[in-house]
């Protein structure tokens, strides 16, 4: 189900303290900042958040998609030791698609309406692999194949509105796994889908990523998916990392209030109809800056004095029994788990 | 919401019978030749009881919003069918007739955004429907129905864009309520707001009901918010119910192999629930409502498929249990056991 | 039943990030605000505003009387004066003073391009209005006029409204106000017909409201935008087409008349020697449209409802 668990490898990907800042006509904006994690391989890590949590943001920042003019990246990335940011454009680019690839959310805009779609998975396999066109093709068919796409030689002369949702989403993957990365990032892969067909495209997603070895970062707002999918779970708000943990303790024991939060107001499907939801008041808006306070202390329970004057530091979190893997928090008052009911 | 509501079990605000929206498709630039229809609503009947809350549920090409915005008469042909509402047809108002009605029926949009009028200010956009229907406007009018939705009386002032999405909604439910509706359909009123928004704006609607009185057909394609706000829950796939029960009851017991597929796709979040799981998983991709599949619409993409009848008898929705219909040929033997799935191909695109 | 009663629901409490009691800022409003913070706008509407200064003042500004030719004697067919303590732009070749010519033009200017705009707008708008407003036959019948005024070419058109009415600046003023109308048509009728289709169209129809009322007070307002920025591009173009269908000959006959497309012309012959006759009246027809076109710009940016800053 879930990758192999975090041995004692060399991560593939260490982001540390990330800062992500968009100039624009109104001044700065510090999407992202003092993010940092790691992703071992094969491993499968999570990046979860509501809007302005900086989740897509960071994804971006890895693979080097931020537009250089308006934006500043600090901190760092690695990949495979290797330091990225700093890197030319074409170092890049070569890196993408043939090391790390990534999904995006809408399949629709994600493709070119013009193009056939066996171009589009060609033309990565010509750039990184050399291939010709010929070969180019027939590694095409396979890859549909793999990804549940019947008939591929057809396929392939089709356009992408020829295709329904759920097929083009597995298109999109066929082109992210086809040079055969180490790294897949996934935004928002599924939102945008039907839940059967999201259900499918997960399926598929566990299947390739556990097969290949391949390390995946799965950046979603649903805990649900994420329950399913990911060893390793960071949650993210208003720009920084509010919380770290693998995936049982984080869902069994939360600790940061805003994940509680989250578990606590979510709908489950299997909860008893009588339950009522606790929702965390406010919206993501009402946040305050990280710079001298807690941003989630406007809407948070368990707020004390210096939630509001002091920033709160990521700080490691006690010992957890899966070894590897550690706890991060970023709170002056936690929930208590003796106290958790 | 309790189901304990109503107080005497006939007493059916809404009752819908036959009822289809068929769009048709035109093609041609000079003469429009009508060469197919949409079926987005193929033959639906429903019953609301006063002061309950049925959730529709379905995905894409089910014809749930098709279907409420048919009940409300709002932008689609009504092919055939009738809508009884309080003891009126509303499928046959006509003009002057049908713009009274509304009063009493109200909608709450999906995008709070874009069903606000950017150039209106909350206090015009609360007032203008009760100004249309010669209702009273008093000097704390807006004010009161902003403090029952939770926002600030100084409001009134601003203008949509000021607010947060969730601000918003409450603003989109505050309008639907100044007539004072019995009737209110929710066409998925959260599935725009961020999660940790969602729980507010259900506990906002839960709280009106009990506080106003109100009925709700509350539509969505999540499971979960359904199966929370509703008593009862009718699933939908390609223009028909398939399945309808008491909320607790389909969970329990789901007849029909979609929403079983359904429910086995919807995400939970709990480690243990996911992987210990039964997945489910549906063959190929829906159908278009255009052209639907023959017999039962289902058939092309069932586990439990059988050789005989699936493909060219439509199945009726019948109730199986108390309460508790379905709309399968099989229904019975799956729930035995008798019929087991076959394995679910895992190719797409070959039928 | 009245219901509302006004105790606040728990658990739907919010903090109120809002501060209460101020008016909120309509969309207009936030318009205005960025316009007066661009720097696109300003230079814009500094432009126009020294053109429309001109117009109006002309004969408060200008050193002599318009059209007086009563320097020729200084003009040899080689060379005419150029700057000079008594004409600082200096004379024409009729003999006029050039910067007294210009003053002028500025005023023909304004008066045909603003003319034949409000004509073009105010009767393509209504065509608009009621080909979006109705739908249906109407529609249709409207859209089909407008194709047919959009095929023909603006130059024979104004030909041949000068050879009906007469060679004359009216001729002028109609020839480009109805060259403007199917453009103002279509724009408004397309914005109607794509804002018709929103959300809130369909939540005012569900609440009961008139249609009338949803098609004046819903959608027309909210529809409006594309066409005022459209206007204030279309006297833009105006300028130029005055100038461009004086220089072709129409319009007013008086070679004299102070215009600026007919200086252009007067300027022709002589350009090799003189070209400064051509390029002043040049300037002023490019700054000036530049001007409008600027001004047309910053203010479409600015009633962008994306644009919340």
């Amino acid at each position: 189900m879930t990758g192999t668990p975090g041995q004692r490898h060399a991560p593939l990907l260490e982001v540390d303290d990330l800062a992500v800042v968009f100039h624009g006509a109104r001044g700065d904006v510090e999407a992202v900042s003092e993010v940092s994690f790691s992703v071992r391989p094969g491993e499968h890590v999570a990046l979860v958040g509501e809007s302005g949590s900086g989740k897509s943001v960071t994804s971006l920042a890895v693979m080097g998609l931020l537009p250089a003019r308006s934006t500043t990246v600090r901190g760092s990335i690695r990949y495979d030791g290797d330091e990225l940011l700093g890197l030319g454009d074409k170092e890049r680019r070569d890196l993408r698609g043939a090391e790390m690839a990534m999904i995006f959310q809408d399949p629709m805009t994600s493709l070119n309406p013009v193009v056939p779609i066996g171009v589009q998975i060609g033309e990565v396999l010509q750039r990184h692999k050399g291939l010709s066109r010929a070969e180019a093709r027939e590694v095409s068919v396979d890859l549909l194949t793999r990804v549940g796409i019947a008939d591929g030689k057809r396929r392939l002369k089709e356009y992408p509105h020829q295709l329904s949702g759920g097929m083009r989403q597995r298109v999109l993957i066929a082109i992210a796994l086809a040079c055969e990365p180490r790294l897949l990032i996934a935004d928002e892969p599924t939102t945008a889908l039907d839940v059967t067909i999201q259900a499918q495209i997960l399926e598929l997603l566990r299947e390739l990523v556990s097969g290949t070895g391949t390390a995946l970062v799965m950046i979603t707002h649903d805990l649900g998916v994420v329950a399913g999918l990911c060893d390793e779970v960071h949650v993210m708000y208003s720009g920084r990392v509010v919380e770290s943990a693998p995936r049982r303790s984080l869902f069994g024991e939360p600790r940061h209030p805003y994940t509680g939060g989250l578990l606590g107001s979510i709908p489950r499907l299997d909860a008893a109809r009588g339950e009522p939801l606790t929702p965390i008041p406010g919206s993501p808006n009402d946040a305050l800056p990280w710079t001298h306070s807690c941003a989630f202390a406007p809407r948070c329970g368990n707020r004390v004095d210096e939630c509001t004057t002091q920033t709160p530091l990521l700080k490691g979190v006690g010992r957890e029994t899966q070894p590897g893997y550690e706890r991060a928090l970023r709170c002056f008052n936690p929930i208590d788990v003796r106290e958790a009911s | 919401m309790s189901a304990e509501r109503s107080a005497e079990p006939d007493d059916v605000l809404l009752r819908v019978r036959g009822l289809k929206v068929h769009f048709p498709i035109k093609q041609g630039i000079l003469l429009q030749r009508t060469v197919g229809h949409v079926r987005a609503v193929d033959g639906v009947d429903l019953d609301v009881r006063r002061g309950q809350t049925l959730g529709l549920v379905g995905e894409s090409g089910s014809g749930k919003s098709t279907l409420g915005r048919g009940i409300l008469r709002l932008g689609v042909p009504l092919t055939a069918g009738t809508v009884e509402y309080d003891g009126v047809d509303v499928a046959s108002l006509r003009g002057e007739q049908l713009r009274h009605q509304r009063s009493s029926m109200q909608m709450v949009f999906q995008d709070p955004m874009a069903s606000l009028n950017p150039r209106q200010s909350v206090e015009t956009l609360i007032t203008e429907p009760l100004r249309a229907h010669g209702k009273p406007v008093e000097a704390d009018t807006v004010g009161r129905l902003l403090e029952l939705v939770g926002l600030p009386r100084g409001a009134a002032l601003r203008y949509p864009h000021e607010f947060s999405g969730g601000q918003r909604q409450r603003l989109g439910i505050a309008r639907a309520v100044a007539l004072e509706p019995a009737l209110v359909i929710a066409d998925e009123p959260v599935s725009a707001l961020d999660v940790s928004v969602q729980a507010q704006v259900l506990n906002l609607l839960e709280e009106l009901q009990e506080r106003l009185g109100l009925t709700y057909v509350v539509i969505a394609h999540d499971l979960a918010v359904v199966r929370h706000v509703s008593d009862v829950v009718a699933v939908m796939y390609l223009g028909g119910i398939v399945e309808q029960a008491d909320s607790d009851d389909l969970y329990r017991s789901p007849l029909h192999p979609y929403t079983r597929a359904l429910m086995s796709a919807v995400p939970v979040p709990d480690p243990d629930v996911e992987d210990h799981r039964e997945r489910i998983l549906l063959r190929g991709d829906i159908p278009s409502p255009a052209d639907p599949p023959t017999g039962c619409r289902f058939h092309t993409r069932c586990p439990y498929r059988q050789a005989t009848r699936c493909d060219d008898e439509r199945p009726a929705l019948r109730e199986l249990r108390p309460g508790h219909s379905a709309a399968c040929h099989y229904a019975e033997q799956i729930e035995s056991g008798e019929i087991q799935p076959a394995d679910a191909a895992e190719m797409v695109g070959t039928g | 039943m009245s219901t509302l009663a006004p105790t606040v629901p728990s658990g739907a409490r919010e903090p109120a990030p809002l501060d209460t009691g101020t008016a909120g800022e309509s969309l207009l409003r936030g318009a205005w605000r960025r316009l007066r913070r661009s720097p696109l706008a300003i230079a814009g509407a500094a432009i126009v505003l020294v053109f429309v200064v001109v117009a109006l003042a002309a004969p408060l500004l200008a050193p002599y009387e318009p059209a007086s030719t009563q320097w020729a004697g200084q003009v040899t067919p080689q060379s005419v004066p150029g700057s000079s303590a008594d004409h600082l732009l200096g004379l024409d070749s009729f003999g006029s003073d050039m910067l007294t010519q210009l003053i002028y033009g500025a005023r023909q200017s304004l008066i045909v391009g603003v003319v034949s705009t409000v004509l073009g707008l105010s009767v393509g708008a209504a065509l608009g209005l009621a080909a979006g407003g109705l739908g249906g036959k109407v529609d249709t019948a409207v859209m089909r006029l407008v194709d047919i005024l959009l095929s023909i070419p603006s130059l024979l058109l104004a030909v041949s409204v000068a050879a009906v009415i007469g060679q004359s600046q009216l001729s002028v003023m109609i020839a480009i106000g109805v060259a403007q109308v199917p453009v103002f048509a279509r724009l408004l009728r397309g914005s109607m017909m794509s804002q018709s289709k929103s959300d809130y169209v369909l939540a005012a129809d569900a609440l009961g409201i008139r249609r009338r009322r949803i098609v004046m007070g819903h959608v027309l307002p909210n529809s409006m935008g594309p066409t005022i920025v459209q206007a204030t591009l279309a006297l833009a173009t105006a300028i130029i087409e005055v100038a461009a269908l004086s220089f072709l000959g129409l319009g007013d006959g008086d070679p004299a008349v102070a215009e600026w497309g007919r200086m252009l012309v007067a300027a022709q012959e002589r350009f090799g020697n003189d070209p400064r006759l051509a390029i002043y009246p040049g300037v002023c027809i490019a700054v000036t449209a530049l001007g409008f076109t600027l001004f047309g710009e910053a203010l479409r940016e600015a009633l962008d409802p994306r644009q919340r800053r």
